[in-house]
């Protein structure tokens, strides 16, 4: 099973042979503890710039992560998304893993989210790491919606925090949207721009009426959920979501950049007119 | 002594903060109000594609340029066509060939057909009403008890009625003693009737005189019900109607407008000065183009704008250099100082060659106009609920809660102004009536009140000109309503590639 989840369709039917067979026993076995010879040739079949690394190398970084409770498949997994880690000194992964372990967000979700995006294991600077975590649980409330919000959106360790405050704003304030959605969501990843484009295209179809201040939290919304609206691609967000055309779309985009423009002009014209007032 | 530390914490409030949700609640304005009718109304009567429409509403209109033949025409043509406009009139051409070179043979119009949108405005009329009913008797839909629909102002049969009713209560009781009843009904069966207070027709009938029957409701004095304007919409006929075929349509050969194709959005410079001293293009809603089009207006005609402020489509006629005399009438001073404004701007040697000579202003009520019989065309742009203002701009909002009864009534006074209009025609003369509004009670609802009116009261029959044939050679720039879905006229739907109108407009021509 484990085999079927690290590689591919093409390589498996490469493997058809009596060594597969013997791996495929192998795989029975509740848990792998040793790394072989056979998981680093699968392994650089899938990655070859894993190839220049000597066997020491990859016995030492496997030690690593195994005495910080990684398992050996979720460490294939690690280094074929990310061969550089392979060229670290165990003291700097055991470095990274410590200032992911200090987001606190329990050692099998930390592992999950590190087996998923092993670029994450390219974080070097804890300061920004933690307040970015610890900005996202004051939005959030708890670490494991920081961990959720990651999952979805791994690219928030990029962007910088005006602007994730923004989208969370906008997606508190005006679409009155409640954390459990958010953190479903991938909407962190979109611009703040396309966000709101969507969310007035939706508002000015009529499919989409923000939640009255008083409602019931547990009273159902017509609303489409959030996923919907932000993981979809933009086609498919218009057809099958909004029921429109995409000409529409296209349209709108571009009427509703001019008409904001023209809005956050105004509001600056009135700004100065104000200030010579004063 | 007071510390720095101390000063700080004296500045600061704790109450400041706009937190509570009442506060912070969205008030309702007039605009969410006309969206929250039109939801409802439009809803109904153009089903999943109002959604589409909703969206070009609330979103910024496109407009199309006209170039002013008085300025440098040449110059600004060049202009428009070097930012990628195009023409409207070689675009009609292309059409034009197009329908030639291709098969005639797929406008199979069966006008005499059943209507849907007949049933679907019935249907909304009564579920519209339902719900006033609801909403004055609330509990009478758990009850069901049955509100009184009408009110009937014949005191004794409103007294034989109580009667009969505290009969058929008593009867009630004794028969559903085994069901469990809800509060209010159980407090209506067990209250004694008076017996004092019931009039006797035996010891005279005096008492009875002074009875006078409910006609409002205490503290509801003003309320009208919404379902009042529906009323309007009508479907039988008692009048000759003869719904033809628009024979010609002829494109002016000097007038120039320019747009971009559908899906452009770009936007066309401001009109600049030229050397003649006024401004080289008018910047218009696409779709007011076609009113004025569609009248045809020949060289040597006395022509009337019968509510023409701004002046847009008064100055597309003007424009098209056919005009004898043009006619511009509107009810508000204001408005007519809006249009004349416009003419001096666009109109070269205002003074010396228009005012007073080609171009004569009127400022009376069009239902007042009198001077029946003396116009060859006239352009009757009544005023209407006006769809796509009312979304976007607070002031002069018609849907304003005072103005509730103007609103209502607003068909009665399209169908007014458009029913003098018929009279002021000439015998054989043509009109195009026209509103920018989606709502089927004054597009074809008035249409046939007017013609319904001018018969029954002054005799004059007319006939509509179908005009479908032609705006096909429209159908590159604009969004046209199916011509199934309207009976008398025909329609620019708002759609966001090609965001003009709402434009309803229908010909009529009076008969000789």
């Amino acid at each position: 099973m484990w085999r079927r989840v690290l590689f591919n369709a093409q390589n498996v039917q490469q493997l058809k042979s009596v060594n597969l067979r013997q791996l495929a026993a192998k795989a029975t076995a509740p848990k792998l503890l040793q790394l072989e010879q056979v998981h680093i040739d699968e392994a650089v079949k899938l990655e070859p710039a894993l190839a220049i690394y000597t066997p020491e190398i990859w016995r030492r970084a496997h030690e690593t992560f195994q005495n910080h409770g990684l398992e050996t498949m979720s460490f294939l997994r690690i280094v074929t998304g990310n061969p550089n880690v392979l060229k670290r000194t165990p003291d700097r992964i055991i470095n990274t893993l410590e200032i992911w372990r200090a987001c606190q967000f329990g050692e099998n979700l930390l592992h999950l989210l590190l087996t998923k995006y092993p670029e994450l294991l390219d974080v070097t600077d804890a300061h920004q790491l933690l307040t970015l975590s610890a900005y996202l649980k004051s939005r959030l409330s708890t670490n494991k919606n920081v961990w959720k919000v990651l999952m979805n959106s791994p690219d928030l360790m990029a962007q910088p925090e005006n602007l994730i405050e923004e989208k969370l704003t906008y997606m508190f304030e005006v679409m009155r949207i409640e954390v459990p959605e958010i953190v479903k969501s991938s909407a962190l990843s979109l611009s703040f721009e396309e966000l709101r484009c969507r969310h007035t295209f939706l508002v000015r179809l009529g499919l989409f009426k923000p939640r009255p201040l008083k409602a019931d939290p547990n009273e159902p919304t017509t609303n489409h959920r959030l996923y919907q609206i932000t993981d979809t691609s933009e086609k498919t967000f218009v057809t099958k979501i909004c029921h429109v055309t995409l000409p529409e779309y296209e349209a709108f985009k571009e009427l509703l950049a001019r008409e904001l423009e023209r809005k956050s002009r105004k509001t600056q014209v009135e700004e100065e007119f104000s200030d010579e007032e004063v | 002594m007071l510390k720095i530390r101390n000063i700080c914490m004296l500045q600061r409030r704790w109450k400041s903060g706009k937190r509570r949700w009442n506060v912070l609640q969205h008030k309702r304005n007039n605009c969410d109000r006309a969206l929250e009718t039109f939801d409802d109304f439009y809803g109904s009567v153009y089903g999943g594609r109002w959604k589409n429409m909703r969206a070009a509403l609330l979103t910024e209109h496109k407009y199309v340029a006209m170039v002013n033949n008085f300025g440098d025409t040449e110059q600004t043509c060049s202009m428009l066509e070097l930012d990628g406009a195009i023409n409207i009139k070689s675009l009609i051409q292309l059409a034009m060939e197009r329908e030639e070179a291709g098969t005639e043979s797929n406008l199979l119009l069966n006008r005499h057909a059943h209507y849907d949108i007949d049933d679907k405005l019935e249907s909304l009329l009564r579920k519209q009403q339902e719900r006033e009913v609801a909403a004055i008797y609330p509990s009478a839909a758990d009850d069901g008890h049955v509100p009184p629909q009408q009110l009937s102002y014949d005191g004794k049969k409103n007294k034989e009625d109580s009667h009969t009713e505290a009969q058929t209560d008593s009867e009630k009781e004794a028969s559903s003693v085994q069901f469990t009843h809800s509060l209010t009904k159980a407090l209506e069966q067990d209250v004694q009737l008076d017996e004092s207070r019931l009039v006797d027709p035996q010891f005279g009938t005096g008492g009875l005189y002074e009875y006078v029957p409910a006609s409002s409701i205490k503290g509801m004095e003003d309320w009208v019900a919404e379902s009042e304007h529906y009323k309007y919409y009508q479907t039988n006929t008692d009048f000759p109607l003869i719904i033809e075929p628009e024979a010609m349509f002829q494109y002016p050969e000097h007038l120039a407008i320019y747009t971009y194709e559908m899906g452009n959005c770009a936007e066309f410079k401001p009109p600049r000065q030229c050397l003649t001293g006024v401004l080289s293009h008018f910047l218009m809603d696409g779709a007011s183009v076609l009113p004025p089009l569609f009248l045809q207006v020949q060289p040597g005609e006395r022509v009337l704008d019968a509510c023409a402020a701004p002046g847009g489509k008064s100055l597309l006629m003007l424009q098209t250099l056919h005009l004898d005399q043009l006619v511009c009438n509107d009810v508000q001073e204001s408005r007519l100082n809006k249009l004349r404004r416009v003419m001096q701007e666009y109109l070269f040697d205002y003074k010396q060659r228009w005012a007073g000579k080609r171009l004569i202003f009127s400022q009376s009520d069009a239902r007042n106009l009198d001077e029946y019989g003396s116009y060859d065309k006239i352009l009757v742009d009544v005023p209407c609920t006006t769809d796509r203002h009312v979304l976007m701009h607070q002031d002069n909002n018609i849907f304003k809660p005072t103005r509730i009864k103007e609103r209502l009534r607003i068909p009665e006074l399209q169908a007014g102004i458009l029913a003098n209009c018929l009279r002021l025609l000439k015998p054989g003369g043509s009109l195009v009536y026209s509103t920018c509004s989606l709502s089927p009670v004054q597009n074809d609802g008035v249409v046939h009140m007017a013609l319904q009116k001018v018969f029954t009261e002054h005799g004059i029959t007319a006939r509509i000109k179908d005009l479908s044939q032609h705006t096909a050679l429209f159908s590159d720039i604009y969004r046209f309503e199916q011509p199934k879905g309207l009976k008398y006229g025909q329609m620019v739907l708002p759609y966001l590639p090609a965001n003009f109108g709402p434009m309803y407009f229908s010909k009529i021509t009076r008969n000789s």
